[in-house]
């Protein structure tokens, strides 16, 4: 091969990756030198690391990161909850194609619409509260959205509802690629439902379950945006019961006036993130040399 | 400055002229034409539409009727009111005119050299009529034209204090016939205060009242900040020790943690809620809504100081930038929007009051509108202290503090607390803005 064809190929991808470095490299390189800077309006003095040193020393920092910590425990129960849908779907109960409809619905439709419907049905005078006191349960009628107690876990329960439908759809498809040989020797053979899903079903789904499990932690760590902003009134409140890295973010940017600061902590999140993004791709190699052969 | 070597004159303007002078050559009016040549264009970012509609038609209207300038306006989205002016004036692409909220909102750009003095540019009489506010002062200048109040109120609902056997036509003066009040309403099985608190405004709201109970300046709360004066001294934080009193006695709506600012106001207009804060432009279609049964008052006094009681006047506010090429146009648009024939059309189109005290007052048909804008507007008034505020303390002290003490979670002297630390965090964040509130405090200390 002579030099000039060895180049061949690279020269037909430069201009994806100029435009690639132009629109994501140049930025990325903007927030982590702001990263350094005292940003007032558009630029600022070098500050080496006290915007970091700042964050870290900031309990509402620490806060909103344990806010993002809490919320991973959503991530189990959407596998589960996914997986045992996605099962139950699989055995094709009757009208089995238009429960998947449903259960795919809240995934399609844009996270604050969904919000915005989720706070008006749990205010503390809302439908849920409503029909919780009148069929008795007036202990259960928690002021859902107004208690810094219950707020976090009420932004949860809407992340499990939502997300959860991707996981269903992504363990379906899979499901129906398996063997059903597999599945049906087992029942032959007498396995329970209980015993096919744990033997059969769920190790073969194993690279498929890493890759949800890890898009999950991505979401929780930086994609809840949305939730946090439209259900904890746009300030992750009540107090700052549902802060989070995010909001941290934008507040710092838009709402304090303080680009250096949001540059750091996206900095750090971006970091985060990385680490996860990193083993992901080392699965998905995984799971396509184990197709491959 | 001369930027281009054309005297002042754009290289566009230039060529502009220049076609002009041909054109006009060939249609025989030739001074007509390079009079039309000299018109300045201005450009004009602005907001208000999504608080007042009717706004835009206003200024739709007055673009098109004034003819010393060509004024190209654009409306600006709420979320990059400040933050895309200050990036196009970094930039150096600024507009002439600048939409301006009260306060830190636009001292920010003040200090960042973006906006322009407006004395001696604009006539002093018109400044000082258009009520523009303390808060438009720095450095002994001022910085903006007020273009529509907003005067802070606090509304109760007539019918409800007629149910619980109160005199509706004299509403709670002080802190002590308020609570006397709210017993007599909570008797009659009426939530006696509240609104909505879950987005966080009530507590800025109920703060910016409070504030100025026990302060005879409002350069005292700017000292707040520079860490010259403490919150955690009892009269700096005594308004969120009054918030535990009201959540303590009961006399708070149960729901208020859990619905926004407005729904909560509505609550009052639809009679669920006897007393709560709102803001003076909504009071027009509140009191239509209730055929008059709307009532305005400042909040109850209970602090010594020398701002106690007195009526609050916020104004939204209008000013030039620092990069304008044609400042001298944009102060005489400025002035233009604040003659008494704009300041009808005002009313005419939007249904709210001007800023400006020169506003013939008697086209306005309902009476308590009349009487607010009489007390709010044209008697003795205070600024908005919530608007002293910054940032940071807003987002992680003022609201969060409020939402806290409202659901129990902390007491007002940990408000304090609270407020104390966020402000010195916030001297740490930020070393270069506290010199300037330490200007600032000087200016606000009349």
């Amino acid at each position: 091969m002579t030099q000039g064809s060895r180049l061949t190929p690279y020269l037909y991808v430069a201009p994806l990756v100029a435009l690639l470095l132009f629109v994501f490299g140049y930025p990325l390189v903007r927030i982590f030198e702001f990263s350094f800077k005292m940003v007032r309006g558009i630029d600022g003095p070098w500050i080496g690391l006290r915007n970091y040193d700042l964050v870290l020393s900031q309990s509402l920092f620490w806060e909103s990161v344990q806010h993002n910590l809490l919320l991973l425990l959503a991530v189990p129960f959407m596998v589960i909850w996914s997986l045992l849908i996605a099962v139950v779907l699989y055995e094709r109960l009757k009208g089995w194609k238009l429960y998947r409809v449903v259960l795919f619905l809240p995934y399609i439709l844009a996270i604050p619409i969904i919000a915005v419907i989720m706070k008006k049905m749990f205010q503390f005078n809302g439908p849920v509260n409503e029909v919780l006191r009148w069929i008795g349960l007036d202990f259960l009628a928690l002021d859902w959205i107004g208690s810094s107690d219950v707020a976090l876990w009420t932004v949860m329960l809407l992340i499990i509802w939502r997300e959860s439908a991707l996981g269903i759809i992504l363990f379906l498809a899979r499901l129906l690629a398996l063997d059903e040989s597999l599945i049906e020797s087992a029942k032959l053979e007498g396995a329970n439902w209980w015993q096919r899903l744990w033997h059969i079903i769920v190790p073969q789904m194993k690279t498929v379950i890493e890759f949800y499990v890890v898009v999950s932690v991505i979401t929780i760590l930086s994609a809840v945006f949305a939730y946090v902003y439209v259900i904890g009134g746009g300030r992750g409140g009540p107090g700052t019961s549902t802060m989070v890295v995010e909001l941290y973010i934008f507040n710092a940017l838009i709402r304090t006036s303080l680009p250096g600061i949001a540059s750091a902590v996206s900095v750090m999140l971006f970091l985060v993130s990385l680490l996860l993004i990193v083993p992901l791709f080392a699965m998905r190699r995984r799971a396509n040399e184990e197709e491959m052969g | 400055m001369n930027r281009n070597g054309f005297g002042g004159i754009s290289r566009r303007q230039m060529l502009k002229a220049g076609a002009a002078l041909g054109a006009g050559a060939v249609a025989g009016g030739l001074p007509s034409l390079a009079a039309r040549a000299d018109t300045p264009e201005l450009t004009m970012w602005w907001w208000g539409e999504q608080e007042l509609p009717g706004l835009q038609a206003f200024v739709d209207e007055s673009v098109k009727a004034y003819t010393a300038a060509t004024v190209k306006p654009m409306l600006q989205d709420t979320a990059v009111v400040i933050s895309q002016f200050q990036t196009a004036a970094a930039a150096g692409e600024a507009p002439d005119i600048q939409y301006l909220w009260n306060g830190i909102y636009h001292m920010e750009s003040v200090w960042l050299g973006y906006v322009k003095p407006l004395n001696g540019l604009v006539k002093d009489e018109v400044i000082t009529s258009s009520n523009p506010t303390l808060l438009s002062r720095y450095g002994g200048n001022i910085y903006r034209l007020g273009w529509y109040p907003l005067p802070m109120v606090w509304i109760y609902n007539k019918d409800l204090y007629d149910k619980a056997g109160l005199d509706a036509d004299n509403p709670p003066k002080t802190w002590d016939e308020l609570l006397a009040a709210a017993e007599k309403l909570k008797s009659a099985g009426i939530s006696p205060i509240g609104g909505g608190i879950q987005d966080g405004y009530w507590g800025e709201w109920f703060a910016g009242h409070g504030f100025a109970q026990n302060v005879d300046s409002a350069g005292e709360i700017v000292d707040l900040f520079t860490g010259e004066k403490d919150f955690r001294e009892p009269r700096y934080h005594a308004h969120w020790v009054k918030l535990e009193e009201l959540k303590k006695a009961g006399f708070l709506n149960p729901e208020i943690s859990s619905t926004e600012l407005y729904p909560g106001i509505d609550l009052i207009v639809a009679g669920k809620v006897a007393t709560g804060l709102s803001i003076g432009s909504r009071l027009p279609a509140d009191s239509k809504a209730t055929g008059g049964r709307i009532g305005v008052m400042p909040m109850p006094v209970y602090g010594p100081g020398k701002m106690a009681g007195k009526p609050i006047l916020d104004t939204q506010g209008i000013g030039i930038s620092a990069g304008s090429k044609n400042p001298e146009a944009a102060a005489a648009f400025l002035e233009y929007l604040n003659s008494p024939e704009r300041l009808k059309a005002f009313y005419d189109k939007t249904g709210w009051l001007p800023a400006n005290v020169n506003f013939d007052l008697s086209v306005v048909e309902d009476a308590s509108v009349r009487d607010m804008w009489q007390r709010w507007g044209l008697s003795e008034n205070i600024p908005y202290l919530g608007n002293l505020v910054p940032g940071q303390f807003y987002e992680q002290a003022l609201l969060p503090a409020a939402q806290q003490v409202v659901e129990g979670k902390i007491t007002g002297e940990q408000a304090g607390e609270l407020a104390y630390n966020v402000a010195k965090e916030w001297r740490e964040f930020n070393p270069d803005i506290v010199e300037n509130y330490k200007t600032w405090a000087v200016d606000l200390a009349g």
